[in-house]
């Protein structure tokens, strides 16, 4: 284990200042994800277009610096990105923090792709996994829109 | 027994955690075992196993005259009135749970109230809810004060004619509170309001009397007494145990089973259905032995030392804030970082092999009330020594570092 990998410098900047750390006035989609194991919580906001492109998108919520780094890379990344985009996103990092030592979408730019990796240190620590995924999936369920509230614990 | 060579007693401390030595501050949650409780599990099953209670052959015998030694051992060593007042459980939570359901089923009516307070933990509170629907009962909570205490006077102002019963923690596991029982249980009965007493904390911390503190009920949860996993016990008074009605049906606590009507058991076995947690009861009488030989007053003196240790230390630490400065306060000292969330200093201390927890520790009412999402808590039992928390400031200090805090 190397908690020079989990906390890098990215995260803990991210960490204490998140980036869309507020409400998105008139969003149209919103989800709300918590983790009732740690107390986490995470209200995801979305402005989408008529094209179904992602105009705003912001978060309000508290948690560990993992948690909002990642919200807040998260929300950085996904700006502008039309809905078949930040599927592709969401999956992409999905499956690298679970299994995959690569990212392997081509829509993100290199040093977008660099930040997401430095969130690829939670992979040696399990119990710190739900962190890191909490607010993605929470995004994944406000794009749904079913108003469903994600919980870690479900 | 010496307190102060404690820890050799307790296996996992000659184990390297990650290559570190093992500063176990986690015992709120769950104490380690003493080797005696390790041994006598595999020793009952190597050699003595048989279910208890249900056949007549040597080893169903003998498991169930050890099954019940323990009990008779618990008794003494909460100084019940009665073997019957004990019985055994999955743990706490079940203890509660039962008391909830029962006295719901056979006390409760709509528009009573049971009174808690701020500090309990979900164990003790969802079991309650669950009368709100069922029952239409109303619960109230009676307030912390700025020191993470629950007064007596606080307790009382909440009282109204229509409480019917009071559960409440003996000793906070977040902010250590030690809550006067004894008296809260005179002002109860002076009012025809039922005691109960969620004891997860006390037990190992505390002297136990259950005479002396007179409440209806107390729950224990044997493995934060360096007993087993699986194991729980609820203390009732004999007269309420006799009047309640069953709890969980199955084999092993009825009296005779018809096609049209079913009696059931005398006590204990009335709350103990189905097979037991054998093994764990009759290694919780070493756990008891072993606590005697160490002598709650021994333990007590050990970690009230402990205790203001820690605190002197952290509160030297100037990025420490401590949660809840209670007049008595036992085993716990939970603390937030302005600038860190619990769950990273968790993690980040669990590099250099000290064991702590981050959350709410199930005890969601009081972080809302103290506004904040999370705490870390640093839990002490018999084997902690005072270095324990020079490591522990020590790895909050490489915390502040990593998040370069001043
Ligand atoms: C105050 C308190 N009550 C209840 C419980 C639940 O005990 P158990 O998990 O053994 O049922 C705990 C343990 O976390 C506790 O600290």
């Amino acid at each position: 284990m190397n908690l020079k990998e989990l906390y890098q410098e990215i995260i803990l900047e991210h960490g204490k200042n998140p980036r869309n750390l507020r409400k998105t006035e008139n969003f149209n989609k919103d989800a709300k994800g918590n983790n009732p194991l740690c107390g986490d919580i995470v209200h995801v906001y979305l402005k989408l277009s008529e094209q179904r492109k992602v105009e705003d998108i912001s978060f309000e919520g508290s948690g560990c610096a993992i948690s909002m780094a990642s919200a807040s890379i998260m929300t950085d990344l996904i700006k502008g990105k039309s809905d078949n985009e930040t599927k592709e996103i969401i999956e992409d990092f999905l499956g690298m923090i679970k299994e995959n030592p690569e990212l392997k979408s081509n829509i993100l730019k290199e040093d977008d792709k660099t930040k997401l990796m430095c969130l690829s240190g939670v992979k040696q620590y399990p119990m710190r996994v739900k962190c890191a995924t909490l607010s993605w999936h929470t995004l994944i369920s406000a794009m749904e829109n079913d108003g469903k509230e994600i919980s870690t614990e479900s | 027994m010496n307190i102060d060579t404690i820890k050799k007693e307790f296996p996992i401390f000659d184990k390297k955690i990650q290559n570190n030595d093992l500063v176990y501050l986690d015992s709120a949650n769950s104490s380690q075992k003493p080797k005696v409780v390790i041994d006598r599990i595999n020793e009952f099953y190597s050699k003595q196993f048989s279910n208890v209670g249900r056949s007549v052959h040597y080893l169903a015998v003998t498991a169930t005259n050890l099954y019940e030694n323990t009990r008779s051992s618990v008794q003494k060593y909460i100084n019940a009135k009665d073997k019957n007042e004990i019985v055994f459980t999955k743990g706490a939570t079940e203890a509660l749970n039962l008391v909830a359901n029962t006295l719901g089923q056979k006390y409760l009516e709509e528009g009573d109230e049971i009174l808690l307070t701020e500090l309990e933990h979900h164990s003790n509170y969802v079991p309650w809810h669950y009368l709100r629907k069922s029952k239409n009962i109303k619960i109230n909570f009676a307030e912390i004060n700025e020191d993470g205490d629950v007064p007596i006077e606080n307790i009382e102002k909440k009282i109204t004619p229509k409480t019917k019963i009071i559960a409440i923690n003996h000793l906070s596991n977040v902010t250590g509170a030690i809550l006067p029982i004894k008296e809260i249980t005179e002002l109860a009965h002076s009012k025809g309001i039922i005691v109960v007493v969620d004891g997860c904390q006390g037990g190992p911390h505390l002297k136990l009397d259950m005479q002396e503190l007179d409440c209806d009920f107390y729950a224990i949860s044997c493995h934060k007494m360096y007993g087993p996993t699986g194991l729980g016990i609820l203390y009732g008074k004999k007269k309420w145990l006799e009047e309640l009605p069953p709890y969980q049906g199955g084999g092993g606590m009825i009296k005779e089973v018809k096609k049209d009507r079913i009696t059931y058991g005398d006590l204990p076995n009335k709350y103990e259905a189905g097979t037991m947690a054998t093994a764990q009861v009759i290694a919780f009488d070493q756990s008891i032995k072993f606590l005697e030989s160490i002598g709650i007053e021994n333990i007590i003196k050990h970690e009230k030392e402990l205790i203001e240790y820690g605190q002197e230390i952290l509160r030297k630490n100037n990025s420490v804030k401590l949660i809840g400065n209670p007049k008595n306060k036992g085993g716990v000292l939970s603390f937030i970082i302005q600038g860190v969330h619990p769950h990273d200093i968790a993690t980040i201390l669990d590099e250099d092999g000290v064991a702590i927890r981050a959350g709410h520790h199930c005890c969601q009412i009081l972080h809302d009330k103290l506004e904040i999402p999370a705490s870390a808590r640093a839990s002490i039992g018999v084997y902690n020594i005072k270095s324990d928390f020079d490591q522990l400031n020590e790895s909050i200090n490489k915390c502040k570092k990593i998040f370069d805090l001043k």
